[in-house]
This record gives structure tokens, C-alpha cells and sequence, in this order.
């Protein structure tokens, strides 16, 4: 009788403990799968640089520096080894094509192309969707960070070699969104 | 409250329980809608056995069984019904046509982000060749989520105020309201149904009951009574049931989407805009009003037990205390 308590008691141990090993694991694949997605975003950024400068060369030819710095930054890309290089040079490229796309306001035939038009919503849109993406990567980096770090979550981060996961810093300056305040209680 | 200025956004997951006045978590709220829509769909059941019972206390007692099957095999096939099909049939009358990359770039764009920001898979998208500014989604569940925007949304609002509307659109979708919604209305249908099924057959089966048995008497005519009772409130009681979760859901769905997108005022602004929107109105057929972002019968966005959705205004105080 009191073995069969016994197993009993341990079965539901051994059940329990590969629920929390499993949640562990299908948190830290979504926030890799999430890291999959920014890295797409920043993939098909890269590939649509090269048309781009080719664009906007046809009507701003000697702003060199400008297209200098895109360079640099997609070769930077190109390198990029682990996800911190990677997200480094996500933000020197999304500063590099922000100052392309403010000279370019100074050409006015270069905004009615429609190539360039269709770029740069293409961008604009790029630049959106990794801002979403990080934000979920973020989201899920909490998730889990949250989970091994509280009990019972803590007991297998140990032995399973998990440790807590950093955030993708954003860049001041490159939010989209305006920094409004709703003053809810004035 | 004001926002964060740090590298994190700032995350609105509390809110005001509409009906309790209390501030509780997002995820809270999603799970306690769960709930009640399963004890609303199990009270829809109930219902159903107890009009097949009646039925056969009215016209037959010995077939009680048969009856409460008909009546579950109407409400089962009717649901099944609604489960597959209601995504097709909404995108049909709505007469959308689907969304290319080329032709619509913008919205396209705009919807990818969202959906990366929500973590689903991209909806199928469509376009409403309307310019009355309004949005749905349809789909049983996230994998088969589709959403529809007519041609005024997207020339109407800007980036922010359209990603506000398609993440509302798209919290519809996680939140499984589509699935929750067409099958409500399909055991309402099935309701209405077998109301009318008694109807026409009373016209003759009373007659011939009255000619051949004279005994059963007193309950077969309480049972009849009551059955009548039940078949004419209960379409009635179930729509406004329905209704009001109807209600709800669009509140946690604005609730949703303003996390999704982790701006509540991109969606309290376009809620503006589609209210002060003066042009043509969209032409929508009664059965679908409910699925759309703001109901295109503007009297019913006001506050009252028929309304699909809840007052714009409120919704949009509701987004900027967030």
C-alpha cells in the first residue's frame, strides 16, 4: 500500500518536473525563433540597400559620405557573427539610411521616383517590422527570464545550464513612436 | 502615468474591467472571457435540450430522447457549419478581394509588423472596395486568420492609427471572438429554427392532436405553454447574451490592440476619425455588422442593449487612460 503511495508521489513528481523542464525549453525556442525574425527583417533591409543607393546615386551623386556610411554599415551586416555584432550594425544601418533619406529630401525629383518611392516605403516598412519583432523578441526574453529565475523555474536553470537573457537595447533616437504622455490622473 | 523613457516600452497590461471598475491584467481578463464563453455555450446547450424536451412533452413524451437529439443535431450542424464556413462566408458578402504586395504595400507592410509584434502567423489580408473606413477579421483561429480593411481605412489614417486598427483586428483573432461569436449566432440560428419548425407544425399537429387524443389534457397544454414561452424569449434572451459579450470583446480587443502596438492613442485616434467620418456609409448586410471595427450603422455603436459594439467615445476614453 504505501509503496504504491510512494510511486504515485513520484510519478507526479517526475510529471511535474518535465512540465517546468518543457516550459523552459519552449521559451527559450521562442525567444530564438523571435531572434529569427529580426535577423530576417534585417536580411531583406540589407538586400534592398545596394538598388537603393544605385536610386538615389542617379540624382545626388556627390554625397558620398552618405553612401560611404550605408556601405560600411552593410558590411558590417554582412559580418555580423552573433547577435550582438548583428544588432550593432542594425542600428548604424538604420542610422545611416535615416541620414540618406534626410538629404534626400533636398531632391525633389528624386522623391518623385518612383523606384525611390517604392523603396522607401519598402524601408520605412522594414524598419517598422523589426521594431515590432524586437519588441516581441523582448517580451519573450522577459518570459523567460522570468521563469528561471522564479521558483520552480530557478531549481532547473542550474543543472540545465540556463541563465538569464539580455535585451535588445533600442538606440535613443530610433523609436518610432513619439514619446507621448497621457497624464492620466491631470 | 506617463511613459517610460527608458529603452523598454512601456506596457499598458492593466485595465479597467468594464464591468467591475477594477484595474486587472490583460491576461487575466482573456482567461476570465474564456470562461464565460464556455459556461455561455454550455447554457446555449441546456437551453437546446430543454426545448426538445418540452417538445416532447408537448407532442409526444415517450420520445423525449428523439426530440433532444434533434434538437442537438441541429445545434451541432449548425456550429460545424459556422466553424468552417463563416470565414468564407463573411469575406463573400463582404465582396473583398484579396490583398497583393503591389497593389497595397502599405497595408501589407503595416499588417506584417503588427503580426510580428503580436507573435502570429501574417492573416490573409483583403481589401473592401468601400470608402467608408472600416475593418473585420474573420477566421476560426489564429492559422486560418483573415482580415479585411476597406479602401477608406487605408486613405483615411496614418501608419500609427492603421496599425491600431489592424492589431485590434488581429487581437479579434487570437483571442478566438470570431470562432466564439459565428458559433453563438449558429445555436441562436438554431434556435430560431426549430421555433419556427414548432410554429408551422402546431398549425396542423395541434388541430389533428385535438381529433384523436382527448386524453394527455393538462400537461401536454402546460408543456405546450411553456414551450411557446421558451421558443419566443429565448431567441430574444440569447441575442442580448450574445450582445453583450459582443460588447466586451471589443473592449479587451481595443485593450489588445493597444498592446499589441503598445500605443493606445494610434487606435483612440483612428476610433476619431471613423466617428467623424461623414461620407458614404458602408453598405453591410444585418447578419455581419457585428464583425466590423466600428459598427457601420452608426446608431449602433451607441449605448444600448441592441448595440454591437460599445459607445466610440467610450472606447476612446477607455485607450487613453490606458
Amino acid at each position: 500500500m504505501s509503496t504504491i503511495v510512494v510511486l504515485v508521489i513520484l510519478g507526479a513528481l517526475v510529471l511535474w518536473g518535465i512540465n517546468v523542464y518543457n516550459r523552459i525549453v519552449t521559451l527559450e525556442n521562442r525567444y530564438q525563433n523571435a531572434w529569427s525574425q529580426i535577423d530576417v527583417q534585417l536580411k531583406r533591409r540589407s538586400d534592398l540597400v545596394p538598388n537603393l543607393v544605385e536610386t538615389v546615386k542617379g540624382y545626388a551623386a556627390h554625397e558620398k559620405e552618405v553612401f560611404d556610411n550605408v556601405g560600411r554599415a552593410r558590411a558590417a551586416m554582412a559580418g555580423a557573427r552573433s547577435v550582438d555584432q548583428s544588432a550593432e550594425a542594425a542600428n548604424m544601418m538604420t542610422a545611416a539610411l535615416g541620414r540618406l533619406f534626410a538629404i534626400s529630401e533636398a531632391y525633389p525629383d528624386l522623391k518623385a521616383n518612383q523606384n525611390f518611392m517604392m523603396l522607401q516605403e519598402e524601408l520605412a516598412g522594414i524598419e517598422n517590422k523589426i521594431a515590432y519583432a524586437r519588441q516581441f523578441y523582448n517580451d519573450a526574453v522577459l518570459q523567460f527570464n522570468t521563469v528561471i529565475t522564479t521558483i520552480p523555474g530557478n531549481f532547473f536553470a542550474g543543472p540545465m545550464g540556463k541563465t538569464k537573457h539580455v535585451y535588445l537595447e533600442v538606440p535613443e533616437g530610433d523609436k518610432e513612436l513619439p514619446q507621448v504622455s497621457f497624464g492620466a490622473t491631470a | 502615468m506617463t511613459t517610460a523613457s527608458g529603452a523598454r516600452p512601456r506596457i499598458p497590461d492593466t485595465i479597467t474591467d468594464p464591468l467591475s471598475g477594477r484595474r486587472i491584467s490583460l491576461l487575466d481578463w482573456q482567461a476570465a472571457n474564456r470562461r464565460a464563453s464556455w459556461v455561455l455555450a454550455g447554457f446555449m446547450v441546456l437551453l437546446l435540450v430543454a426545448i426538445g424536451y418540452l417538445l416532447a412533452l408537448a407532442l409526444d413524451p415517450g420520445a423525449a430522447w428523439t426530440f433532444i437529439g434533434i434538437a442537438g443535431v441541429l445545434a451541432i450542424g449548425q456550429s460545424a457549419a459556422a466553424y468552417w464556413l463563416s470565414d468564407k462566408m463573411a469575406l463573400a458578402v463582404s465582396g473583398a478581394r484579396p490583398a497583393t504586395k503591389d497593389e497595397h504595400r502599405y497595408l501589407v507592410n503595416v499588417t506584417e509588423a503588427v503580426a510580428l509584434g503580436a507573435g502570429v502567423p501574417m492573416p490573409k489580408l483583403y481589401v473592401i472596395d468601400s470608402p467608408a473606413p472600416n475593418a473585420f477579421a474573420t477566421g476560426r483561429d489564429p492559422q486560418h486568420g483573415a482580415i479585411a480593411v476597406t479602401r477608406g481605412l487605408i486613405d483615411l489614417l496614418d501608419r500609427q492609427e492603421l496599425e491600431g486598427v489592424v492589431a485590434h483586428e488581429m487581437a479579434h483573432v487570437k483571442n478566438y471572438d470570431i470562432r466564439f461569436a459565428s458559433m453563438l449566432a449558429a445555436t441562436v440560428g438554431a434556435i430560431v429554427l426549430l421555433r419556427d419548425v414548432v410554429w408551422r407544425g402546431t398549425a396542423y399537429g395541434g388541430r389533428s392532436r385535438r381529433s384523436t387524443s382527448s386524453g394527455g389534457g393538462r400537461g401536454q397544454a402546460i408543456a405546450m405553454v411553456l414551450l411557446v414561452v421558451v421558443l419566443i424569449l429565448a431567441p430574444i434572451l440569447a441575442t442580448m447574451l450574445r450582445l453583450a459579450v459582443s460588447r466586451r470583446r471589443e473592449y479587451l480587443a481595443d485593450a489588445t490592440g493597444a498592446y499589441i502596438t503598445r500605443n493606445p492613442e494610434g487606435l483612440a485616434k483612428a476610433l476619431q476619425k471613423l466617428r467623424d467620418y461623414r461620407g458614404a456609409p458602408l453598405r453591410v448586410s444585418e447578419g455581419v455588422q457585428h464583425m466590423y471595427f466600428t459598427n457601420p450603422v452608426a446608431r449602433l455603436n451607441a449605448l444600448t442593449w441592441l448595440a454591437t459594439h460599445p459607445p466610440i467615445d467610450d472606447r476612446i476614453a477607455r485607450l487613453r487612460r490606458m
